[in-house]
């Protein structure tokens, strides 16, 4: 799925990120990278690298997960006959659906969005407000009446488009944007 | 670099090589033997390539011949080999061209690097192949979206194919038996895509040209990105501005964006006003100290560089250029003959023209974008928490930022859900708003009698001997104005909580009937200087009198005592010469006085009022009996509405002013530039956000009404002085004239042919205004009907999608609550059993199905619970939901006949309130 320029560079940030040359990765090392740290649900990202129960990532599976953040080319006429690749835009929502999923019951309750506003909005806001908030965001997204955020309805969700904002703002709002600029920036920069 | 890393890179990028695709590899023994070997060969390049790459030696030349070389031979044995496999012979000639093309380029030392990528391409192409034929299910086989872009053997088989596809159209497009429209769309696709692909499919020097194309279309696009983050880096505060946004909500940060309109706005009439009448005077006109209006009078030069008389602008601050009677009248300047006292006339007349251009350009252009519609409000909570963070932030005050802005977007669609679910006592809301605004009415009222009263009264005061009035009474309306300033915005603010708007609401209100006020105080200061004028006139004329008397006495004294008609000219030297008032100049001085008190009123006002009042709640609290922060004088909040309109008002004041003083233009930009850093700073130190955080479109067009209307306002007097009053004898550009105007007839009359004078003659006949009048207010009115039945339309079609989406809301919720005729329609559908199957078999996670099936059984649970918790949000409908997997939309449901609940309450946005706990 990636090319071997691609695998050459992923290989060498790999390497970057296993500082003691142990030839696997540890969650230790992926909180070095500042982006991650300072993001809310970092942890999540870092956890979603490991299969469960493990503690070590080598590169095979380094680059399996990374495949997820390629960006979707323009020219997919083609390749439509090949429906599930990570990189297409379901298999970058699935991704980012299982940040949010962390039972993995398929259904994002309205317990695991409280999770995420809480690390998201802190004691800044009430515990109360952070409560209808998420009410409100299940209501809004839920469709069949579970209470729940199915990967559909999350899918649903993903495809309205921002409004009122500039292109260039837009990038920064999507996951599957963010999933993209990632990409490149893992396979761009060197050092 | 140490030989040992370099193996161990070579190993586990083969190992990944090997892992990745031999999962699915179900090829011969040989294939993969030879596919492992180009992987080694391959990568050991690679790495070569990398290391010389990062090294930088000059061996790189050697090194890479051999490379090359290598390459050369292996991608001729790979072609042969292809050659083996059962292709066809054409196929192998291309090849064998191309490989004969890639070693030629080999040798042409020059361009290494097209050289090292047609090789990796051929290496690419190779294992695209492999990877083709052992027919991997899951793998993506092409790459065409990568960075490189490097076109894959698959690729290029496929295009090849398409190519001849299209030649193929094109020789049969004659005996096809279609439409000649048809045909010819058809034939000019094929051409296109054959004159455009050809090329990449290796023909000699079409292949270069297209490598060469590819490349600069990247760069292309790389360069475009790269100046697109140019250009908004180039934007100036956009920094701080988004930290003040994320701190304080796009309410705050819409007076920033206004300011820097603003300052923008000034910014190009400074450039005007600078270029075209201050530069060439200064450039070209006579020196100062040359004639008398450019000279400071004998008796005030002692006191003419002091400082209190500067700062009043006085001295040589008032016969500077800043101010309207420096300018000369002299009708062309320099060498260049330019024309200054229409160039003057003129800039006056097109900054207002310019601002009004510009102002209704951006309102327009603000309403275009159309700041709250759409289906705004969709999934507004959802979809901030999914998206709202910024996956880049790598900075941790940034991400403090970034907190702090997610934090206020939620605080802010809190107030407007809040506001959307207010239902109570309409009858009572009514009442209180009719009476509130009653309130401010006779507020209004009654601090307009009073300006009138008072202005009224100091003008009789004004006929008294100044030296029996009190102190008080001099200061009488400065007084009264003042203290209406200071005391009704907040009596407006407590008078409109009883309204009980949405804060944005509230906030345009607030601004309407300051304004109101304000324009109070417009027109005091508008009465007074019309008074001034007048004195001043009046002194003129008896200096001008006066003068002119001395002139005729000087020539007839001369002329009878030496018995000669030639009269040498008075030789005076220019401080000496006695001059009138000049009223152009004391106006002019006044707007800059004005402005000048206004910035110090302001930034005073933020230093006390802010920074001082932050200091004393904040360390003060430290030994204080209650708590200062929580408790009463408390952090201020920032000052929109009055902020706003400061703003507004004193761009009225330049507009107004910038004619009689050109210089008070370039007064402005400081100002708007330094309270740019100055109110940032102030309301990021000292300032909290406002209790009801609230949602402002980025560009706001009420600021902009306010902002025409005060230009519109400010257009009066300015043209009522240029076309009516009569310029100073002595001073600025105009100086013998009788009107302002009179210099553009007479350049129209002197300069221009005669047949253009004949034309505006009958332009300005009132038999052709009238038509052009009529037929003006025709054309607004059929423009307002068409925009008004587009808003219509608008309307209606968001009204449809808001139905359609609750339709499909209670739809799935509970299938009572659609509509009669579509159930029936359901139960009438003969395989609804049929369809449901098939719907459900299609696995919602095909990429990690052990969790998909985990999904299912996990579901039950979790939504009874939450369920059960949500009585009255959701629907009771346990069964349904749990029993039918998340198929796509629109699938019937299978309970469709079933005992449905009542309808439920969350039916639409608006009006099924969830419960707060």
């Amino acid at each position: 799925p990636v090319s071997a320029a691609h695998l050459l560079r992923l290989h060498e940030r790999f390497d970057f990120l296993d500082k003691d040359g142990r030839g696997h990765l540890r969650p230790e090392d992926f909180e070095e990278i500042r982006e991650l740290t300072e993001n809310p649900i970092g942890g999540r990202i870092i956890a979603a690298f490991f299969p469960p129960e493990k503690e070590r990532l080598d590169f095979p599976s380094f680059v399996r997960i990374l495949a997820h953040f390629r960006p979707i080319g323009k020219n997919r006429s083609r390749d439509r006959a090949q429906p599930e690749q990570a990189n297409s835009r379901t298999g970058k929502l699935k991704f980012a659906f299982e940040l949010y999923d962390q039972d993995r019951d398929g259904k994002i309750s309205r317990e695991e969005l409280l999770q995420v506003l809480r690390a998201m909005l802190g004691l800044q806001v009430t515990e109360e407000q952070l409560r209808s908030i998420a009410e409100r965001a299940v209501q809004e997204a839920d469709i069949d009446g579970d209470g729940a955020i199915s990967f559909d309805e999350f899918k649903k969700v993903k495809k309205k488009e921002p409004q009122g904002l500039k292109p260039a703002e837009k990038t920064n709002f999507c996951h599957v944007w963010f999933l993209r600029s990632h990409w490149r920036k893992w396979t761009w920069s060197t050092r | 670099m140490p030989p040992k890393r370099k193996n161990s890179t070579i190993i586990q990028v083969e190992d990944v090589g090997m892992d990745v695709d031999a999962e699915f590899d179900s090829g011969s023994e040989d294939e993969a033997r030879r596919r492992i070997k180009n992987r080694r060969a391959k990568s050991q390049r690679k790495a070569k390539q990398a290391i010389e790459e990062e090294d930088e030696e000059d061996e790189d030349k050697g090194n890479k011949q051999r490379t090359t070389r290598r390459g050369a031979k292996s991608s001729k044995k790979k072609s042969d080999k292809e050659g083996s496999n059962d292709e066809s012979e054409r196929e192998k000639e291309s090849r064998k061209t191309r490989g004969k093309a890639v070693t030629k380029t080999q040798k042409n030392q020059q361009n290494k690097d097209k050289t090292e990528n047609a090789k990796g391409k051929v290496e690419e192409s190779k294992d695209k192949k492999n990877k083709k034929q052992s027919s991997s299910p899951d793998l993506p086989s092409s790459d065409s979206e990568d960075e490189e872009d490097q076109l894959s053997e698959g690729e290029i088989e496929a295009l090849k194919e398409q190519v001849e596809e299209k030649k193929k159209v094109i020789a049969t497009l004659r005996n096809k038996p279609w439409r000649m429209k048809k045909r010819l769309i058809i034939l000019k696709e094929a051409q296109e895509f054959v004159e455009k692909f050809e090329g990449a499919l290796g023909k000699g020097k079409g292949r270069k040209l297209y490598a060469f194309k590819v490349m600069m279309a990247k760069k292309i696009i790389k360069f475009k990105r790269d100046f697109e983050n140019f250009k908004t880096a180039c934007i100036p505060w956009e920094r701080k501005i988004k930290e003040v946004e994320s701190h304080f909500g796009s309410s705050v940060a819409s007076y920033f964006l206004f300011l820097r309109w603003m300052y923008g706005l000034n910014l190009i009439l400074f450039g005007l006003i600078f270029g075209l009448v201050v530069l060439p005077e200064v450039m070209m006109g006579l020196p100062y100290g040359s004639i008398p209006r450019k000279t400071v009078p004998r008796d005030e030069q002692p006191t003419a560089m002091d400082y209190s008389v500067l700062f009043d602008f006085g001295g040589y601050a008032k016969y500077s250029f800043m101010f309207y009677g420096y300018y000369n009248n002299e009708r062309t300047i320099g060498v260049l003959k330019f024309r200054l006292p229409l160039s003057y006339l003129l800039t006056g007349v097109g900054i207002f023209g310019y601002s009004l251009m510009v102002v209704i350009r951006m309102m327009a252009r603000n309403s275009n974008e159309g700041g709250d519609g759409g289906d705004e409000g969709q999934f507004t909570f959802s979809w901030k928490m999914f998206t709202s963070w910024d996956f880049l932030i790598g900075n941790p005050e940034t991400a403090d930022n970034k907190y702090a802005s997610i934090t206020t977007s939620f605080k802010e669609s809190i107030v407007d859900e809040k506001e959307n679910q207010k239902d109570e006592n309409v009858h009572l809301r009514r009442f209180l708003r009719v009476l509130a605004n009653l309130m401010i009415l006779c507020c209004l009222g009654g601090s307009g009698y009073l300006i009138y009263f008072v202005v009224k009264r100091s003008q009789d005061f004004a006929k008294l001997d100044p030296k029996s009035l009190t102190w008080f009474q001099k200061n009488e309306v400065e007084f009264v104005m003042s203290l209406l300033g200071l005391v009704c915005p907040p009596l407006f603010e407590a008078i409109a909580e009883l309204e009980d708007y949405h804060p944005r609401i509230a906030l345009k209100w607030q601004l309407g009937r300051i304004f109101a006020l304000f324009l109070g105080n417009l027109y005091t200061f508008l009465f007074a200087l019309f008074d001034e004028v007048n004195a001043k006139m009046q002194d003129e004329k008896a200096v001008k009198n006066a003068t002119e008397w001395a002139f005729h006495e000087y020539y007839a004294n001369y002329s009878s005592f030496y018995n000669t008609t030639l009269v040498p000219p008075l030789n005076i030297p220019p401080a000496d010469v006695v001059r009138g008032p000049c009223w152009e100049t004391a106006v002019g001085i006044e707007f800059v006085k004005l402005t000048v008190s206004d910035v110090q009123v302001t930034f005073l006002t933020i230093l006390v009022g802010d920074f001082a009042r932050a200091l004393i709640v904040r360390f003060l609290n430290y030994c204080w009996c209650w708590d200062l922060e929580a408790g009463f004088p408390s952090y201020a909040e920032f000052d929109i509405s009055g902020n706003v309109l400061g703003l507004v008002f004193n761009q009225g004041m330049i507009w107004m002013g910038v004619f009689y003083a050109p210089g008070l233009m370039g007064v402005n930009v400081l100002r708007l530039l330094t309270s740019m850093y100055f109110q940032c700073w102030a309301v990021m130190s000292s300032n909290v956000p406002h209790e009801r955080v609230f949602k402002a479109s980025r560009s706001n067009n009420f600021y902009m009404a306010l902002l025409l209307l005060v230009l519109f306002l400010s257009l009066l007097p300015v043209i009522y002085s240029i076309m009516t009053l009569p310029p100073s004898f002595d001073c600025g550009p105009f100086s013998g004239q009788d009107r302002m105007f009179d210099v553009v007839l007479e350049t129209i009359n002197q300069d221009l042919p005669a047949f253009i004078g004949n034309i505006l003659t009958y332009a300005s006949n009132p038999g052709l205004i009238m038509p052009a009048i009529l037929l003006m207010v025709l054309a607004i009115y059929y423009l307002n009907t068409v925009s008004k039945g587009y808003q219509q339309a608008n309307t209606d079609l968001k009204k449809k999608m808001q139905m359609a989406r609750d339709e499909e809301k209670n739809r799935r919720n509970n299938k009572d609550s659609t509509n009669q005729m579509m159930k029936d329609l359901e139960d009438l559908l003969p395989d609804k059993s049929l369809i449901k199957p098939r719907v459900e078999d299609k696995p919602p996670s095909d990429a990690i199905p052990e969790k998909g099936s985990k999904s299912t059984k996990m579901k039950p649970g979790t939504a009874g619970v939450n369920l059960h918790k949500e009585v009255s949000l959701a629907s009771p409908n346990p069964r349904g939901p749990v029993s039918r997997g998340p198929g796509p939309r629109g699938a019937p449901p299978r309970n469709a006949m079933g005992p449905g609940p009542g309808p439920g309450p969350g039916r639409g946005r608006g009006r099924g309130a969830p419960p707060r706990r």
